[in-house]
């Protein structure tokens, strides 16, 4: 419980319309998308950077934890208030301040929702690449924090690609400038990239300077159909070290493939793995050559049947049952898990057979997909979330999948994030050393441990 | 202690398959312009999810949110998990009401409905009534509503003005409030107020209902109540089914644009068939940056234009920063309630008009004449 004089010092700095300790707003702050854990005792919606300057004067003085928020669609928990204390929503600062073409750059505050952003940029002929799948929602601030990424992360890479230059304030109030308006720079520590990903532990950005990229001209869809996993995965492999990059590469498992089929009208073929592949470029022929590249290679490792979409409406076609793979998971049953563990590419075939024992081990309904072009493994595990058993099995197949990864050389997570919900398998990720310098470089900033503690194994 | 709610056995699954995935933030009018979360769809079903786990009470403090919501279903037609958040709502208000919970612009409105005929408690009929067939036998009815018969008159002669040039066998009737609206915020539909309508309509021997009002529409196709008029052969439709099939001949250059009203788009399924009389006059057609079924609510549903009238406007104000971004001339609607907030929410600078669409052909009518 803050007490009142603390509750009027924040309505002084934010106003009292812009402070809620409400019943209904409490709820909605336990969660985000990963669910709740800790309840928090007052929310500000914030507009400006000196407005949150001021609150983490207050805070620090006080020892009061603040959960930075942006739209709450992180699975990991790392929005959650584990501690109590501030939710501080920064959707309201949600400003393109600047687009400018000349320097490839744009400037926006944290609560710009990715779309609104793109949709600004699309007419000029440039976007952000990143694309989370989340894109209609989460905002920007979100996606740095926890370095989202999306289905073109193999030839565009993720949100760290393109984060220049950053305005922070630090956990005791003071405002900090990272970076730079340039394309490049190499002056001093890399200070933008420590805050890139660090779910809100170290500071929270209030502005932030993206780089931008010219919108490929042209693309071209196709779909290779295997019978075994075993072909597909070396299609992959063959694929990505062919000299071509596709700026899509999906792969999709017989059970959500008739899962879709189930619940749409896309009547896809059912067989054992299906890859989706797009490619882009400059002009039509450049698309269209590396798609006949890699159409090839499908042939060469037994893809029984491989289709190019040759009309836009094949084309929405094909999308449409990528698109749909979470709201047909979502709707298999009350409760989904998406995981998102990712390895170096040679091993994602073994990762879907070896994850596909541990689905059977446990009876989990699992649909299995990947961005296969870098290695990001996502399966969506439904189950019945009443069902005390099953809830624990899910877990026991996380923990596997998660020690899986690992010990091929992988990474907890792709592009989600750590949160609540990974962060006892840190060490096992990092060791000994590497936590205790990233604790090290928390504490430098937040020697009280006030901003989001009880993320990513942090508070030791 | 958990209670036992009823609309637990209808919607207990449904509540519980919300995956909190927010998407429904992308699209919700009032989270749009608040910013926030406890109002989205998202916040709503977090609520009812801690009150099935017994974690809190459906009482008063939830009100603010279960109550207002605009019943536009943006969240519904773009949930991943295929929640149904206004049906949900509808019933949780329902069971709210029957334990004393509610918000006073709504038990309001359901104590003036006692009485009086339409929700307005007006005595007198519109002006419009005076010079027409009333209660006579006619081929089809036109039905206004209340909003159209006492908040939006001039857009009700209108359409009235353009039957009658179209020479359209039509009566009106003594109307009185469909009562739909109170099934929305927690109360019950009428069955003596749909036995009188059923009645008038009967007596005209028309064989055809037309409505103005897009939500009259949905009760009187969808409401149990309201059987009697398909029992009787008599089909419900919306103006602007009526006015797709006609030519007026006039045309106009100004950049003409459209409000999808959600009873009529999201809930009832008509999309084309006023932009198929909207383009046979206005050569200059534009689409906001929301329309069909991503429309953008006017921010009047559901009865928050009584119970949160700032946050209405607001809503309303963002649908009309769409069309000024596309250069409109003029916004056409085919609802009333729609027309009623945003006109009253356009800013002096913004220069487009509003109207209805039978009211805009009257107008080129009228510059032709
Ligand atoms: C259906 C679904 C699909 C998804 N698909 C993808 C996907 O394809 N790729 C992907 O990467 N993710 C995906 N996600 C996860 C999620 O959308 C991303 O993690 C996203 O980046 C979170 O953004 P947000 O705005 O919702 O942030 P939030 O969840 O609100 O916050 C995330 C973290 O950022 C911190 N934060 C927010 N704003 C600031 C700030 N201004 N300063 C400092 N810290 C801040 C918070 O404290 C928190 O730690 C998906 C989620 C869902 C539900
Ligand atoms: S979109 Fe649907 S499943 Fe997602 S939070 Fe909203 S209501 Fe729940
Ligand atoms: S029906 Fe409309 S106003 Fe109500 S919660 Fe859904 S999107 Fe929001």
């Amino acid at each position: 419980m803050l007490d009142k004089k603390i509750k009027n010092e924040l309505m002084d700095i934010v106003g009292p319309e812009n402070f809620t300790e409400a019943k209904i707003d409490m709820v909605s702050y336990a969660y985000d998308a990963m669910g709740s854990k800790g309840t928090p005792d007052c929310a500000v919606w914030v507009t400006t950077t000196e407005q949150v300057s001021k609150i983490m004067e207050l805070a620090h003085r006080e020892r009061i934890p603040v959960t930075p928020r942006a739209a709450g669609t992180g699975i990991a928990g790392m929005a959650v208030p584990s501690h109590g204390g501030i939710v501080l929503d920064i959707m309201r600062m949600d400003r393109i301040l600047e687009i400018n073409i000349e320097d490839r750059i744009c400037v926006v505050e944290p609560g710009v929702v990715y779309a609104d952003l793109q949709k600004e940029l699309a007419p000029l002929g440039f976007t952000l690449p990143t694309e989370p799948g989340s894109s209609i929602v989460s905002a920007i601030g979100g996606n740095v924090a926890t370095n989202a990424g999306g289905l073109k992360g193999a030839k565009y890479g993720s949100t760290k690609d393109y984060v220049l230059g950053l305005k922070v304030v630090l956990p005791d109030g003071r405002v900090l400038k990272t970076g730079s308006r340039t394309m490049k720079t190499s002056s001093g520590y890399n200070l933008t990239q420590l805050f890139v990903g660090s779910e809100g532990t170290l500071g929270i950005m209030t502005e932030i300077i993206l780089k931008v990229v010219p919108l490929a001209k042209a693309t071209k869809t196709g779909l290779g159909l295997f019978d075994a996993l075993e072909d597909a995965g070396r299609a992959v492999i063959q694929t990505m070290s062919s000299g071509v990059i596709p700026s899509v590469m999906e792969v999709m498992g017989r059970y959500l493939i008739q899962a879709i089929n189930e619940n749409t009208d896309l009547n896809l073929p059912e067989v054992d793995t299906m890859l989706l592949v797009e490619t882009d470029g400059y002009t039509q022929t450049e698309a269209d050559a590396q798609m006949e590249k890699i159409i090839e290679i499908f042939k060469k490792n037994n893809a029984s049947e491989v289709k190019l979409a040759e009309t836009d409406a094949e084309r929405t076609d094909l999308w449409a049952a990528r698109k749909s793979t979470y709201p047909v998971s979502a709707r298999l049953n009350n409760s989904i898990l998406v995981e998102d563990v990712t390895v170096p590419m040679s091993r994602l075939a073994d990762l879907f057979r070896e994850f596909g024992k541990i689905i059977e081990k446990y009876d989990l309904k699992v649909a299995m997909c990947a961005h296969a072009g870098d290695g990001n493994f996502h399966p969506l595990i439904t189950y019945d979330g009443r069902d005390k058993e099953m809830v624990a099995k899910v877990e026991k197949a996380s923990d596997e999948l998660f020690k899986m990864a690992i010990a091929m050389g992988g990474t907890l997570t792709g592009e989600h994030g750590i949160g609540i919900v990974k962060a006892k398998y840190m060490t096992l990720e990092h060791g000994e050393t590497a936590m205790e310098m990233m604790r090290v470089i928390k504490r430098a900033f937040d020697p009280h441990n006030i901003l989001n503690p009880g993320k990513m194994a942090l508070d030791g | 202690m958990k209670e036992n709610y009823r609309f637990e056995v209808d919607f207990g699954e449904q509540i519980l398959r919300c995956s909190v995935c927010g998407f429904c933030q992308a699209a919700c009018p009032i989270y749009g312009l608040t910013r926030r979360p406890a109002l989205n769809a998202r916040g709503k079903m977090l609520l009812l999810q801690e009150i099935l786990n017994g974690q809190m009470a459906l009482d008063q403090d939830l009100v603010e949110t279960l109550f207002q919501c605009t019943g536009c279903a943006s969240c519904e037609v773009n949930c991943p998990s295929g929640v149904e958040v206004p049906e949900i709502l509808r019933h949780v208000r329902q069971e709210m009401v029957d334990r004393g919970t509610c918000h006073p612009a709504f038990t309001g409105m359901n104590d003036v409905l006692r009485t009086a005929a339409n929700i307005y408690a007006e005595s007198q009929p519109p002006d419009y009534m005076e010079k027409r067939k009333v209660n006579q036998r006619a081929e089809h009815v036109y039905f206004a509503g209340c909003v159209g018969a006492y908040r939006e008159e001039k857009a009700t002669e209108a359409t009235l003005d353009l039957l009658d040039c179209l020479k359209v066998g039509y009566t009106l009737i003594d109307e009185v409030c469909c009562t739909g609206i109170l099934e929305d915020v927690g109360y019950t539909l009428h069955s003596s107020k749909a036995g009188t309508i059923i009645d008038r309509v009967k007596a005209t021997g028309a064989k055809a209902l037309i409505t103005g009002c897009p939500y009259c529409y949905r009760t009187f196709k969808n409401k149990a109540q309201f059987r009697g008029l398909a029992e009787s052969g008599i089909e419900v439709i919306h103006i602007s089914q009526f006015f797709m099939a006609r030519d007026f001949g006039v045309t106009t250059d100004q950049v003409v644009t459209y409000h999808d009203p959600c009873d009529l788009g999201r809930h009832g399924g008509i999309y084309e068939e006023p932009r198929t009389t909207i383009k046979k006059i206005a050569e200059n057609f534009i689409e906001m940056e929301h329309h069909h079924a991503q429309s953008l609510c006017c921010g009047a549903g559901g009865g928050v234009r009584g119970g949160y009238p700032s946050n209405s406007i607001g809503m309303a104000r963002r649908r009309l920063a769409e069309a000024e971004a596309i250069g409109a001339d003029v916004v056409l609607t085919e609802c009333n309630s729609c027309l009623h907030n945003l006109s009253n929410a356009k800013l002096r600078r913004q220069k487009m008009k509003v109207f209805t669409t039978p009211q805009f052909i009257g107008h080129l009518l009228e510059e032709k004449a």
